[in-house]
């Protein structure tokens, strides 16, 4: 239903507020269909903002956005998909260490999505966010080196 | 002497831990109960005054329906409720699925609300739960992020761009007439099917449409007063309702076209919907059976158009489809 969704009339996702009620309903049905997501989710996000220089915010498109210095780590979808932006690169090498596959739109970009489903998910995306995370905060030191120097 | 002290400075402990627990929960409690309420009051003026300015300011155009129901009382006000509760709720650090079973609940005696002090049908409020439900949830949930960034000029911009949409929306203009239009093939000659057209017997068959089964009106009969352009019609529903027509085009074998001049007023549709005119238009397909074209214009009250259309243009869809199918019952009967 997501997919055919996103497909057929996913140009709707420009309409203001759409997205955030369409992301409230598949927050809903995950809700009667699997009664743990959404605490799964939840605790995602409590984990996420203990880690310095995150926030969180509603994403574009629906869903809940996680930011490093106002920069997207990436963001989950009402249904438990996460979608996260890499460079090629970091995608290659992550797809290598983690269950995760193309996104589910954008097949050919830095993106990567992960189906969160059951509690061994949630641990795993947790594990993703702070590898995208690391990653941030190593380049951010790297950046501020160079600049030293 | 020392261990009774300290059995009675426990006992202190426990009485103040139980009575902080006690107030902490009654606390929670009170403020869940303030969103519920103040998402409600707030709902209850915003909807009321903008029904009646709405209603004021289409005059005439408000036909005989109770009030014109803009976009925003189904969608702006619905996202208001939401944030007004999570204005509340959200020191309490509750779980997604807390906001959302609030909602639901909000919602819910928001219904209950307008079917008491608005006086809704419940049929007209199970066709637009769905839709107030999901703009409330996302109204929470969304609400809540933003509360949790403590930006106020976010806040404020938001609130205020909802209010904006509000008041204009109320003082635009609001007309959708819509066109309903259905085909049937009656496997009988034209001349045996234009009489049942004009008039027919009550229909026996069997309700099949959900909305029909859990107590809309459907319709039963036609009887009318003369055979010519001019001559009154009526058609009666299940629960007795009458709406009276008058035939302006009566062309034989043809074309029927009447005008509805008074229709019932009843909390569950006809409150927010005209019927105003509907039409038989029959075409001999020349192999002894004849096409039965039902078409039905009607206002509709209630906005937005997209979400009520489709109910309203179904609910037509299934009126047309139960008189043709009766016309084509009594037609091939008696070839």
């Amino acid at each position: 239903m997501f997919d055919w969704i996103v497909k057929y009339v996913g140009f709707l996702k420009h309409v203001p507020l759409l997205p955030h009620v369409f992301d409230a309903w598949l927050k809903v049905t995950s809700l009667l269909h699997n009664r743990n997501l959404i605490d799964y989710i939840d605790e995602i996000e409590t984990e996420v903002r203990l880690w310095p220089g995150t926030s969180v915010q509603a994403h574009k498109f629906g869903g809940i956005q996680f930011n490093k210095d106002n920069r997207e780590l990436g963001h989950i979808h009402g249904n438990g998909l996460l979608d996260i932006l890499l460079s090629r690169r970091q995608k290659n090498e992550l797809m290598k260490k983690y269950p995760v596959q193309d996104h589910h739109v954008f097949k050919n970009s830095g993106w990567i999505s992960y189906w969160i489903k059951t509690a061994e998910d949630s641990k795993t995306a947790v594990s993703l966010l702070n590898h995208v995370y690391n990653l941030r905060s190593f380049a951010a030191e790297d950046d501020s080196g160079r600049k030293l120097f | 002497m020392p261990c009774m002290i300290e059995y009675s400075t426990s006992h202190i402990t426990l009485a103040y831990s139980l009575t902080s627990n006690v107030m902490a929960a009654s606390a929670k409690q009170s403020r869940i109960l303030y969103g519920i309420l103040m998402a409600n009051l707030v709902s209850l003026v915003l909807v009321g005054g903008s029904k009646y300015l709405a209603t004021y300011l289409e005059g005439e155009n408000a036909g005989s329906s109770s009030g014109v129901f803009i976009f925003s009382a189904f969608v702006i006000v619905p996202l208001l409720m939401g944030a007004i509760s999570a204005w509340y709720w959200h020191p309490l650090q509750m779980k997604t699925k807390h906001y959302i079973g609030w909602s639901v609940v909000t919602t819910l005696i928001a219904c209950a609300a307008s079917f008491l002090f608005l006086k809704e049908g419940v049929i007209c409020l199970i066709i637009v739960l769905p839709l107030i439900l999901c703009f409330t949830i996302a109204g929470a949930l969304l609400a809540r992020m933003l509360y949790n960034r403590k930006n106020n000029t976010l806040n404020s911009s938001v609130a205020g761009l909802a209010i904006l949409v509000l008041v204009v929306d109320t003082f635009s203009s609001h007309k959708n007439l819509q066109l309903v239009s259905d085909t049937l093939i009656v496997n009988a000659p034209i001349e045996k099917v234009w009489p049942h057209v004009v008039e027919y017997k009550p229909i026996t068959l069997k309700e099949e449409y959900w909305l029909f089964q859990i107590g809309m009106p459907s319709p039963v009969q036609s009887t009318v007063d003369g055979y010519e352009a001019g001559a009154g019609r009526k058609c009666i529903f299940s629960n007795g309702y009458v709406f009276d027509e008058k035939m302006i085009v009566y062309k034989p074998n043809e074309e029927l076209t009447f005008d509805i001049i008074s229709q019932p007023h009843d909390p569950e549709i006809m409150g927010h919907i005209d019927i105003v005119r509907g039409q038989f238009l029959l075409k001999d397909n020349g192999d002894g059976t004849t096409t039965v074209i039902g078409n039905s214009w009607y206002k509709l009250y209630v906005f937005p158009g997209w979400y009520f259309n489709l109910w309203s243009e179904s609910i037509t869809r299934n009126v047309h489809l139960r008189v043709m199918e009766h016309i084509k019952i009594l037609s091939e009967s008696h070839v």
